[in-house]
């Protein structure tokens, strides 16, 4: 894959024609839509329209499957703001601040700050991908199984500064995410695990359904309890973010494009753990630590902006390998399929215009997702004067229907309801609820990736510790730790952590 | 469990119970393959860790002469508003399957906005729309597989 001014130059004139923009401009508004309703994600969006795609040619079809995808990445982050409800595991972290902020009554300086920090990380790795992207697929090649492991093992690392100062409640947390994770067939073997005889959890917990319960049903239950009458009791404030605030997010929106693009370029690496990771980043670089989880409008624009970082990355794998790096990419990787066209390095020799096209056409896509995200700020914002009586009932339902899409099964609206009862206890007992939603999203690949190396070195860890870019992360994960343990001595007692969590 | 000493104690003796529950079932898992990771390996780590860090934290609180902070339980009113929330919800999936999605979420969304509202005419209207939105939005434009019970006909 060579980058040549010319190609993209001819990419942006077949873009830029009213068709493609038509297409362009429906995909950013499907995707902002799906983004928003917890009921359906990017993937599902793309395969429905796969069908419906099929009259259209194959550079309009798929410039309007990419615009679905990056265009979800934008909506996902407004029920994790304004309800507290993160429809993906990505929008967590986003949650843990944004919704803080919007209690402030300052949700739309949330949700603003989220789209002009998706747009800004989003284009940044959008000129990654069309200046980097040969150099950077070889790298993202250079990942084997131990180094899987090694980065899987440096994200369960945050949990030590996910967890505040309840360092000792925040690895119970992780325990029992990891548990969760495993319960029903091991992967590799087809053993089924901790199901206690019972044939529906060998399917397994969806991580979804354990997000949507601890965080939209159980802060509907402590609100119920509370007789609560209106979700924020203060007025809305300013609905755009100010200069000072955009200004204060330059730096997150910078670093969190570069956490979110070069971790998108590994398969598997979803945004779910690279907004965790960025958000970690950010925490730590703050001169103000202490303000995170408590409405730091960084702690919104680092996430947002490692996950549209992160779906632009995605592409590189993609086009230059035919490797999806996840759900969503592996089902516009079928649609690309479907149209005959095989991703890898003969696409760009073969293909140039229709490959420059799409990439042109997401840096319109990324202009388009803004235009159209920051209008509907206020009236996502105003969200927050419903009723609670009416609201409550309608994140419940929302709840439900986001639960049930996963698998299409009752089951993981059961295990909503069982989580949500746990969140609720949680948010009572003040049990970090970030570990245990990071464990869950990575002991699937932590344990994976762990099996695979141990067959490799032959039941030897001194795996994870010979080959650099392992090694690498081994050393990161354990400065964390050391550093997480190190600054719990130093910063609180025993007695301050069992008084003061997050 | 009035204060956070006493939740600490309870909830560490609790997942200390778990880790127990844990360890014994992780034994019986038995694998058809041999592998350098059996699959019972991860479990019976995690039921470990469990119980060491749910003892921990019950020690911890039992040696601690602080109280800590008194937690919010709710009053008996909350404690039934929280309760008959729980019961609704309940009941709104196990009707999911013979009701179907649009009919259970107006009946749900009705008795809920009802139950903490008390505005019938307002719960009515609002339960309606609800279940008309998830019959046109999710089921016959989104095409998502959803029951429907009586609909389906």
């Amino acid at each position: 894959m060579l980058f040549s001014w010319e190609f993209l130059f001819n990419g942006f004139g077949i873009a830029l024609s009213p068709e493609n923009l038509l297409y362009a401009l429906i995909g950013c508004f499907v995707g902002t839509l799906v983004g928003v309703l917890p009921g359906i994600g990017p993937s599902s969006a793309i395969a429905i329209l796969i069908p419906l795609t099929t009259i259209l040619p194959e550079t309009p079809a798929i410039i309007m499957m990419a615009a679905i995808y990056y265009g979800a990445m934008y909506g996902g982050s407004t029920t994790a703001i304004v309800v507290n409800i993160p429809g993906e595991a990505s929008s967590v972290p986003t949650a843990l601040d944004g919704y803080e902020m919007a209690k402030q009554g300052r949700a739309g300086a949330a949700l603003g700050i989220s789209a002009i920090s998706s747009f800004a990380a989003g284009t940044l790795s959008l000129v990654g991908l069309t200046f980097f992207a040969p150099v950077l697929a070889n790298f993202a090649l250079a990942f084997g199984p131990p180094e899987y492991f090694a980065l899987m093992f440096m994200g369960l690392s945050l949990v030590i500064s996910l967890s505040g100062r309840a360092l000792l409640k925040g690895i119970i947390g992780m325990a029992i995410g990891l548990l969760v994770s495993i319960v029903g067939q091991h992967p590799l073997t087809g053993a089924a695990r901790l199901t206690f005889g019972w044939s529906e959890m060998l399917a397994g917990v969806n991580f979804i359904s354990v997000i949507i319960g601890l965080f939209a049903i159980g802060e509907v239950l402590v609100n119920v309890e509370k007789n609560i009458k209106l979700i924020y009791d203060k007025k809305l404030k300013g609905i755009f973010p100010t200069w000072a605030d955009i200004r204060r997010c330059l730096g997150a929106m910078g670093r969190s494009s570069a956490v979110g693009f070069f971790m998108g370029l590994l398969p598997g690496c979803a945004p779910a753990v690279t907004t965790f990771v960025a958000y970690d980043l950010e925490k730590r670089v703050s001169k103000h630590p202490e303000k995170f989880g408590k409405g730091a409008i960084e702690g919104v624009a680092a996430p947002e902006g490692a996950n549209n970082a992160t779906s632009s990355g995605g592409f590189v794998p993609l086009f230059a390998f035919g490797l999806p790096t996840g759900p969503a990419l592996a089902v516009l990787l079928g649609g690309l399929m479907m149209y005959g066209l095989q991703p890898g390095p003969l696409l760009f020799q073969t293909k140039p215009n229709f490959v420059w096209a799409v990439i042109a056409s997401m840096y319109i896509g990324n202009v388009m997702c803004l235009v159209l995200n920051l209008p509907l700020v206020g009236l996502w914002a105003r969200i927050a004067v419903i009723p609670f009586p009416v609201l409550g009932p309608l994140i419940i339902l929302f709840s439900v229907i986001g639960a049930y899409s996963i698998r299409f099964l009752l089951f993981d609206v059961w295990v909503a309801l069982l989580f949500g009862i746990v969140g609720y206890l949680m948010r009572k007992l003040k049990f970090p609820m970030a570990p245990l939603v990071l464990a869950s999203v990575l002991a699937q690949m932590l344990e994976a990736s762990l099996s695979q190396s141990l067959l490799i070195s032959q039941g030897s860890i001194a795996i994870f510790f010979t080959r650099p870019i392992s090694l690498f992360f081994m050393i990161l994960a354990f400065a964390s730790i050391a550093r997480g343990i190190w600054m719990t001595i130093k910063t609180s007692g025993p007695e301050q952590a069992e008084e003061e969590t997050d | 469990m009035k204060t956070q000493r006493s939740a600490d104690k309870t909830s560490g003796i609790s997942l200390a119970v778990l880790g127990v529950v844990v360890i014994v079932a992780s034994y019986g898992i038995t694998s058809p393959i041999a592998d350098r990771l059996p699959p019972h390996t991860l479990p019976v780590v995690l039921g470990w860790t469990t119980l060491a860090t749910g003892i921990l934290l019950a020690l911890r609180a039992w040696r601690s002469r602080s109280e800590g902070v008194v937690i919010e339980w709710p009053n008996r009113e909350g404690l039934i508003r929280v309760v008959v929330n729980l019961v609704g919800l309940a009941v709104f999936i196990a009707l999911i399957t013979p009701l179907g999605m649009p009919l259970a979420t107006w009946v749900y969304v009705t008795f809920s906005i009802w139950y903490l509202d008390r505005r019938i005419i307002r719960a009515v209207i609002i339960g309606f729309l609800s279940g008309a939105t998830v019959f046109y939005v999710f089921v016959r434009f989104l095409e998502l597989s959803f029951p429907l019970g009586p609909l389906q006909r």
